[in-house]
C-alpha cells in the first residue's frame, strides 16, 4: 500500500509517535537535555527488554480483539502468568533455580495460563458473559490469587530473589555496532519475541486462519455464511490471547528475577498498557511491538534520566500515553475498532 | 454514534439488559447464588491449601459482624461501596459505560481536603466552621468528581471517543497525577510519607451511636440519603426518565424529544458527582488527609460488581453494598487475625464479580435443575 | 420449490408458496415490503428452516440446512446487505472460506488466475480491484464483488435479493446488463425486488408475492406494469371512502423548497413543497424508500434539512428542536413502533409518557407525576380499545395492532394541531385497522390536520383528501382521490407520471399543487 493509504489506516500510531517526538524535542530543548548521554546502547537495550512483556500481551489481546472479542482481563492473566513462573520456578527446582528451571516454570506458566484462558474463553463466548465485567473481574481474581500463590509458597506476597535469565549472546552478530548488542546480546525473550511478532503478523495477514480471524471481528455473518465456524475462531483467538498474557507475565518475571506481590503486583498495570499499545499500533502486531518498545523506552526512562542527573516527575512521565490516547481518540475519532467486537454471534436455524 | 463503537455499547446493552430483564426474584438468586459460589470456592481453596474452612468461615463471619468495630468497619466500607455503586448504576442504566468511578473518586477526595485545608483558615474554627468546612469540601468535591465524570462524558458525545477506553485512561491519570501531587506540591510540611497536611479535628463526622475513628453515622447517612436522592431522579424527574429511556432504548428516547448527547453528558456529570460524594465522604470521614491513590482500595472497580450484582438499581445498591462491605470487612479481620492470607478474599471477590457477569450460566444450571420456575 | 411454508411464532411468512426457476432464465420475485419475498429466499439458501413443502435442485429434493448445504448445490445468495468485510480486499473477500494455499500461507497468486479467469467471460472488471479494500469501493462494485464471490464458489443459481436499492440509475443499468449476461452464460437468477419497472424490463418471468402468498406467475412479455400493479397491491377489504365536505381551513403546516439527506449523505428528499390544511388529510403514497421517511423525519424535528424551510402556523421552525415541536403541537405516529414508538421493556404506564415529558399535567417543575400518567394510560387503553386492557403490562407482550393503537391514543391525547402518521396500519390486523382509520377521520371532522405517509393504495384513498405521490425524492404528483384510479396512482408510484406520460426522474415536475 502506497504512503496515503499507511498514514491513514495508522494515523492513530503515527500521530502518538508524532506528539511524542515534538514533546521529547521541546523538551530537549528547553532542559538542555544531553540527548546522547540519554539515549545510549544500554538505555535501548533495557527498552527492549522492557518492552517484551507488553509486546507479548498485546499481540495477543489484539488477536482477540480483531475476532471480536475484547479481552479486558489480560492484566490479570499477566499477573496470574508472573506468579505461576515465579512460584513454579520454586517449586521445580527445589528453592534453588538455576537456568534452565527458568525455561521450564515459563512452560509451567504458559499451561497454566492456557487453561484459564480456556475457562474463561467459555464464559466469555458459550455463556455470553459480559465482556467488560468479565475481565475486569479476571484482573481482581488476579490480584488476588497471584499474591496469594506467593504467600502459600513464602510466606510473603514477594518472593525471596529467585533467578534471573542470562543473557543470550550469538558471536558474530553481537558485535554489529549498535544493533549488536540490543538485539543479539540480550534476554533470548527478547528475540523471541520480535520472531513471534513478525510470525503473528504474517499469520493474520497472510494466512487464512488470519482471514478468518479479521472477518470475525468485523462482519462474522459474511464468514458464517462462507461457512467457517465463528465461534470456533474466537475461541481460538480468545485461548491465545489469554496464553500470551500469561507468558508475557511469565517473562517478566523471568527478566527481573523475583516476584513482587504488594500493591497493583509486579505486572503494575502493564496489561493495560497491552492494550494501549495494540490500539496505537492499530491492530498490527508489528505497530503493536513498535508501541510497546515506546513504552518500555518510556519506563526506562526515568531511571536514565537520574543517572544524567535529571529529576523528572516519574508518574507523570508514565501519564504520557494514557493522555496521549484520550487526545487521539477525541481528535481523531474511534480507533479501528473491529465492527462486530462485543456482539455475541449466534449463527442462525 | 459511529458504527464501531455503537455495536459495542449495543452488545454491553444487550448483555446488562438480560441482567435487567430477570424478574426481582430471579436477579437475588442470581446474586445469592454468584456469592455463594464464589464463597465455595474460595473455602475449597483454603482447605485444599491446608487451612482449616471451617475456622476460615467463622472468621468471615467475625470479621464481618463480630463486635461493634467489626460492625463499624463493614459499615464503613459498605458506605463507600454504596456511593461508588450508585455513581456506576447512575450511568449504567442510562446505558453509558462509566468505568471511571475511581478517578472520578480520588478527584472528588483530593478536591475535598483541599479546599477544607486551604479555607480552613478563613472560618471560624469550632463545630460552625467545621460544618460549613464539610458542607463547602464535599461541595468542592462533588463538584470536581462531576466535571471529571462529564469529560469523557462530552468527548464521547461530540468526538465520538470510545467511552471505556477513555475512563480507564483517565482512571489511570487521576492517580498519578494525585499521586504526584501528594508527593511534592500538595505534601503536608514534614511529612516522610507522601500525603497532604491533615485537616482540622473539628472538621469530621459525629461520633454517634459508633466510637469509630474511621467511620460515623452521618457517613452511612449521606450514602443512603445520596441513594434516596438518586432514587427519585431516575424514578421521579424528567431527567431521570430521559436518562433511562436513554438507556433502554435510545431511538425512543430521541423520538420522544430525547437529546442523546446532550443526555450523555449529563449522565456522566451526574455519575461523577455521586462518585465525588464517595471522595468527599472517604476523605472526611475515613482518610482525614489525602495519600497517595494507588494505596487507596479499588472501590470505583468493585463498585461495578456492586451495580450489577443490584440490576443497577439503586435501591438494590444497598443490600450489594452491604454484602461487599461485610466481605471486605472480614478480608481485614482475617488478615490480621489468622494465617489466611487477605489476597484470598479479593479473589472471592474477584470471583464473585465474574460470576456476576454471566448470568447466563446460572439460568442455565437453573433451567436444567428445575429451580427458579418463572423461565 | 413447492408448497413452502413458514411460520415465525404467529406470523406466516410464507404460506404454501409455488416457485419455480428455469434454467438460463431471469425470474424476477415481485412484492411490496412484508409480502415474504426474501423469507422465501432465505429457506432456499438455507438460512430459515421451513415449515412445510419440498425444495429440489434439477430435479433432485434437496434439504439445505445451512448456507453451506447451499453453496454445494450451487446455489449463491446477494444479499442486500452485502457480507463482506469492509476492512479486507476484494480478494480477500472472495476467497473467504475457500482459500487456496500453499505451505501454509494463501495461495494469492492461484486466487488471482482463477478469478481473473471468471471475470474473463464477463463484463465485470473486478479482477481490476483486487487489492483494493471493501470500503473504499462504491457499491456498485462492491455488489459486482458479491456476484463474482458467488460465482467463484461455484454457483449456477443467482439470488440477488433487492439489488437496485442503494445502486444509482447508472448502476442499476450496469447491474442489470451484468445479470443479462450471467443469464446468456447459462445462469439461472432470480431477483428479489419491490420495483415493478426494473422486473419486467429484466426478467423473464414474474412471481407476484402479496402478505404471503403467491399470486401468480406471469411471462415479463406478456404483461404489463398495471397488471403487477394490481397483483402486487391487491384488494383486501372494500374500503369505502366517507363523503366529506372539502376543507377550507388555515394552512397549518407547510415545508418548502426541502432536501435532506440520510445517514449516508444521500439526498433523499429533493426538493419537496408541501402544505397541509385544518381540517384535512394529506396523503403522501409511494413506495418505500422514495425518501418518505426522510420527510417525516424532517417535518417532526428527527432530522435536520439541508436546505429549505418548515413552517408551522406561519412560524419558521426548520431550526426547533424535536422536543419543541412536540411541545408545539405537532404530534407523530412513528414508522417504527418497536424501536421508536414504545420502549418494548416498558410498562404502558412508562410509554404513556413518551413524548409526553414537557406535558402538564404528567410533569411539572420536572417531576413525574406518575398517578396522573397511570390515569392517561388508563384512560388511553379504554378509550383505543388496546388489548389485554392493563397498564402493567409490557408493551412487548402486546400484539403489533393494540401497540399501534396505544401509540395512535398516545398521540392523539396530544390535542395537536398536526398529526403525522407515518405507515399506521403496517403489521396490524383488521379490526385495528379499521379503528385507527375511523379515529384519524375523526380527527379532520374536528379540525386537526393530518398528514398520512402511507404504500397501502386503499388505505390512501380512503383517507386523503389529496394524494401525493412521492418519488425519487420528489412529490411526482398531487391527485384528488376520488378522481384517480388505483391504476394510475401505481403507475405514478413506479415513476410514471401519466398526465405528461413520461417516465419520471428525467423532466418530471416536482412539487406539489397547493390548494
Amino acid at each position: 500500500m502506497n504512503v496515503a493509504e499507511f498514514a491513514k489506516e495508522n494515523k492513530i500510531g503515527i500521530a502518538g509517535v508524532a506528539v511524542l517526538l515534538a514533546a521529547a524535542a521541546i523538551a530537549a530543548v528547553a532542559m538542555d537535555l544531553p540527548l546522547w548521554d540519554i539515549v545510549t546502547v544500554g538505555f535501548v537495550e533495557r527498552s527492549f527488554q522492557a518492552a517484551t512483556p507488553i509486546a507479548l500481551t498485546a499481540i495477543g489481546g489484539l488477536y482477540a480483539e480483531k475476532s471480536g472479542v475484547f479481552n479486558i482481563g489480560v492484566e490479570g492473566f499477566m499477573i496470574f502468568g508472573a506468579a505461576t513462573a515465579a512460584t513454579m520456578m520454586w517449586i521445580i527446582s527445589g528453592g534453588d533455580p538455576g537456568q534452565s528451571d527458568i525455561w521450564l516454570a515459563i512452560l509451567a506458566s504458559m499451561l497454566v495460563s492456557l487453561v484459564l484462558a480456556i475457562l474463561f474463553a467459555i464464559l466469555m463466548i458459550r455463556y455470553e458473559a459480559d465482556q467488560i465485567v468479565a475481565g475486569l473481574a479476571l484482573w481482581f481474581i488476579g490480584l488476588g490469587f497471584g499474591p496469594f500463590m506467593a504467600v502459600l509458597v513464602w510466606d510473603s506476597r514477594n518472593s525471596p530473589s529467585l533467578e534471573s535469565i542470562n543473557d543470550l549472546t550469538i558471536p558474530v552478530l553481537a558485535d554489529i555496532p549498535v544493533l549488536g548488542p540490543i538485539l543479539f546480546d540480550t534476554s533470548p525473550l527478547v528475540i523471541a519475541t520480535a520472531i513471534l511478532a513478525v510470525v503473528a503478523w504474517k499469520v493474520l495477514n497472510d494466512t487464512k486462519y488470519g482471514y478468518w480471524i479479521q472477518a470475525a471481528g468485523e462482519n462474522p455473518e459474511a464468514l458464517d455464511t462462507a461457512g467457517v465456524n465463528v465461534t470456533r475462531v474466537r475461541y481460538a483467538a480468545v485461548i491465545f490471547s489469554g496464553v500470551m498474557a500469561g507468558l508475557g507475565g511469565a517473562v517478566l518475571l523471568a527478566q527481573a528475577g523475583s516476584f513482587t506481590g504488594s500493591g497493583q503486583t509486579m505486572v503494575g498495570g502493564r496489561g493495560w498498557i497491552g492494550i494501549v499499545a495494540y490500539l496505537f499500533g492499530n491492530y498490527n502486531p508489528l505497530g503493536a511491538g513498535v508501541a510497546a518498545l515506546v513504552f518500555g523506552g518510556l519506563d526506562m526512562l526515568q531511571i536514565q534520566l537520574q543517572t544524567v542527573g535529571i529529576e523528572v516527575p516519574n508518574r507523570l512521565v508514565n501519564l504520557f500515553p494514557y493522555v496521549g490516547v484520550i487526545i487521539v481518540l477525541s481528535v481523531w475519532g474511534s480507533t479501528r475498532t473491529p465492527s462486530a467486537v462485543g456482539e455475541t454471534y449466534e449463527s442462525e436455524e | 454514534m459511529s458504527g464501531t463503537s455503537g455495536r459495542l455499547y449495543d452488545a454491553l446493552d444487550r448483555a446488562a439488559d438480560r441482567m435487567l430483564r430477570a424478574s426481582v426474584f430471579e436477579r437475588l438468586a442470581i446474586a445469592t447464588a454468584s456469592t455463594a459460589l464464589a464463597l465455595l470456592i474460595g473455602v475449597s481453596i483454603v482447605a485444599a491449601v491446608g487451612y482449616d474452612p471451617v475456622q476460615f468461615i467463622t472468621s468471615l463471619i467475625e470479621g464481618a459482624l463480630g463486635g461493634r468495630s467489626a460492625i463499624a468497619r463493614t459499615l464503613r466500607f459498605s458506605t463507600l461501596f454504596i456511593l461508588t455503586g450508585v455513581a456506576v448504576a447512575v450511568a449504567f442504566r442510562a446505558g453509558v459505560f462509566n468505568i471511571g468511578v475511581q478517578g472520578q473518586f480520588v478527584v472528588g477526595g483530593i478536591t475535598t481536603i483541599m479546599s477544607i485545608i486551604w479555607l480552613a483558615p478563613l472560618l471560624p474554627e469550632g463545630v460552625v466552621g467545621g460544618v460549613a468546612l464539610i458542607i463547602i469540601g464535599t461541595l468542592a468535591g462533588t463538584l470536581a468528581g462531576g466535571a471529571y465524570g462529564a469529560l469523557p462524558g462530552a468527548l464521547k458525545a461530540y468526538a465520538d471517543a470510545n467511552v471505556i477506553i477513555t475512563t480507564i485512561m483517565l482512571n489511570f491519570i487521576a492517580t498519578g497525577v494525585v499521586g504526584w501531587l501528594v508527593q511534592n506540591p500538595l505534601r503536608g510540611e514534614g511529612n516522610a510519607a507522601p500525603n497532604t497536611e491533615r485537616i482540622p479535628e473539628y472538621v469530621s463526622f459525629p461520633r454517634i451511636v459508633f466510637d469509630s475513628s474511621g467511620f460515623s453515622i452521618i457517613g452511612l447517612g449521606i450514602a443512603l440519603a445520596t441513594v434516596v436522592v438518586i432514587y427519585v431522579v431516575m424514578e421521579r424527574s424528567r431527567f431521570g426518565y430521559d436518562m433511562v429511556t436513554s438507556g433502554h432504548q435510545e431511538s425512543a428516547a430521541t423520538y420522544s424529544g430525547v437529546s442523546a448527547k446532550q443526555t450523555v453528558v449529563s449522565t456522566m456529570a451526574l455519575s461523577g458527582m455521586v462518585a465525588g460524594i464517595a471522595g468527599a465522604v472517604f476523605a472526611i470521614m475515613i482518610q482525614g488527609y489525602y495519600t497517595d491513590p494507588s494505596g487507596i482500595g479499588t472501590y470505583g472497580f468493585d463498585a461495578i460488581a456492586v451495580s450489577l450484582l443490584a440490576a443497577n438499581n439503586p435501591l438494590g445498591i444497598i443490600p450489594a453494598g452491604l454484602l461487599f462491605g461485610g466481605l471486605e470487612s472480614a478480608g481485614s479481620h482475617i488478615g490480621i487475625y489468622t494465617d489466611v492470607p487477605v489476597q484470598l478474599i479479593d479473589g472471592v471477590i474477584g470471583l464473585v464479580i465474574l460470576f456476576v457477569a454471566v448470568p447466563e450460566l446460572f439460568r442455565m444450571a437453573a433451567a436444567r435443575t428445575g429451580l427458579g420456575g418463572d423461565r | 420449490m413447492e408448497g413452502i411454508t413458514k411460520r415465525f411464532g404467529d406470523v406466516v411468512a410464507n404460506d404454501s408458496v409455488d416457485f419455480s426457476l428455469e434454467e438460463g432464465s431471469i425470474h424476477a420475485l415481485l412484492g411490496e415490503n412484508g409480502s415474504g419475498k426474501t423469507t422465501l429466499m432465505s429457506v432456499l439458501y438455507g438460512l430459515y428452516e421451513k415449515n412445510a413443502g419440498t425444495i429440489s435442485v434439477n430435479g433432485e429434493p434437496r434439504t439445505f440446512d445451512s448456507p453451506r448445504d447451499a453453496m454445494d448445490a450451487g446455489i449463491g445468495m446477494i444479499h442486500q446487505h452485502f457480507q463482506l468485510v469492509d476492512s479486507m480486499t476484494v480478494l480477500q473477500n472472495i476467497i473467504l472460506g475457500h482459500e487456496p494455499t500453499n505451505n501454509g500461507l494463501v495461495d494469492t497468486s492461484e486466487a488471482r488466475a482463477d478469478i481473473e479467469e471468471i471475470c474473463s467471460h464477463y463484463d465485470f472488471n473486478v479482477d481490476q480491484h483486487l487489492d483494493t479494500k471493501i470500503q473504499d469501493l462504491d457499491l456498485g462494485a462492491r455488489q459486482r464483488v458479491e456476484i463474482v464471490k458467488s460465482l467463484y464458489r461455484g454457483a449456477d443459481i443467482l439470488i440477488l435479493d433487492e439489488p437496485t436499492a442503494v445502486l444509482t440509475p447508472q448502476e442499476i443499468q450496469d447491474l442489470l446488463d451484468v445479470m443479462e449476461e450471467l443469464a446468456d452464460a447459462g445462469h439461472s437468477l432470480i431477483f428479489i425486488t419491490h420495483k415493478l419497472g426494473e422486473a419486467l424490463q429484466t426478467a423473464d418471468e414474474i412471481t407476484v408475492l402479496r402478505d404471503g402468498e403467491a399470486i401468480g406467475t406471469v411471462d415479463a412479455g406478456e404483461t404489463s406494469e398495471e397488471e403487477l400493479a394490481r397483483m402486487m397491491v391487491g384488494r383486501e377489504i372494500q374500503f369505502d371512502r366517507p363523503p366529506r365536505d372539502p376543507s377550507d381551513g388555515a394552512s397549518v403546516l407547510e415545508a418548502s423548497e426541502l432536501r435532506v439527506r440520510d445517514d449516508r449523505d444521500l439526498e433523499q428528499v429533493s426538493g419537496v413543497d408541501l402544505s397541509v390544511q385544518e381540517g384535512e388529510i394529506l396523503g403522501i403514497a409511494g413506495v418505500q424508500g422514495n425518501g418518505q421517511t426522510e420527510l417525516v423525519e424532517a417535518l417532526t424535528g428527527l432530522r435536520d434539512v439541508d436546505s429549505g424551510s418548515v413552517g408551522f402556523h406561519g412560524d419558521d421552525i426548520t431550526e426547533t428542536n424535536r422536543r419543541q415541536r412536540i411541545r408545539d403541537g405537532i404530534a407523530y405516529i412513528p414508522e417504527d413502533r418497536t424501536t421508536e414508538g414504545l420502549v418494548q421493556d416498558y410498562t404502558l404506564v412508562r410509554n404513556a409518557l413518551l413524548g409526553n415529558q414537557t406535558v402538564k399535567p404528567f410533569v411539572e417543575n420536572g417531576m413525574i407525576d406518575w398517578s396522573a400518567v397511570d390515569a392517561h394510560a388508563g384512560d388511553i387503553i379504554e378509550e383505543y380499545d388496546v388489548q389485554p386492557p392493563d397498564k402493567s403490562n409490557e408493551a412487548k407482550s402486546l400484539s403489533g395492532g393494540n401497540q399501534q393503537k396505544f401509540i395512535v391514543g398516545r398521540e392523539i391525547e396530544h390535542n395537536p394541531d398536526v398529526m403525522i402518521a407515518s405507515h399506521p396500519t403496517r403489521g396490524v390486523d383488521i379490526g385495528s385497522i379499521e379503528f385507527i382509520h375511523d379515529r384519524l377521520l375523526e380527527l379532520r371532522e374536528s379540525g386537526m390536520a393530518i398528514v398520512v405517509v402511507s404504500s397501502k393504495l386503499d388505505e390512501i384513498q380512503k383517507l386523503s383528501d389529496r394524494i401525493a405521490v412521492m418519488y425519487e425524492g420528489e412529490f411526482i404528483d398531487t391527485v384528488d382521490p376520488v378522481e384517480t384510479t388505483e391504476e394510475e396512482l401505481g403507475m405514478l408510484m413506479a415513476g410514471h407520471n401519466t398526465a405528461e406520460g413520461d417516465v419520471a426522474g428525467e423532466n418530471a415536475p416536482s412539487g406539489g399543487v397547493q390548494s
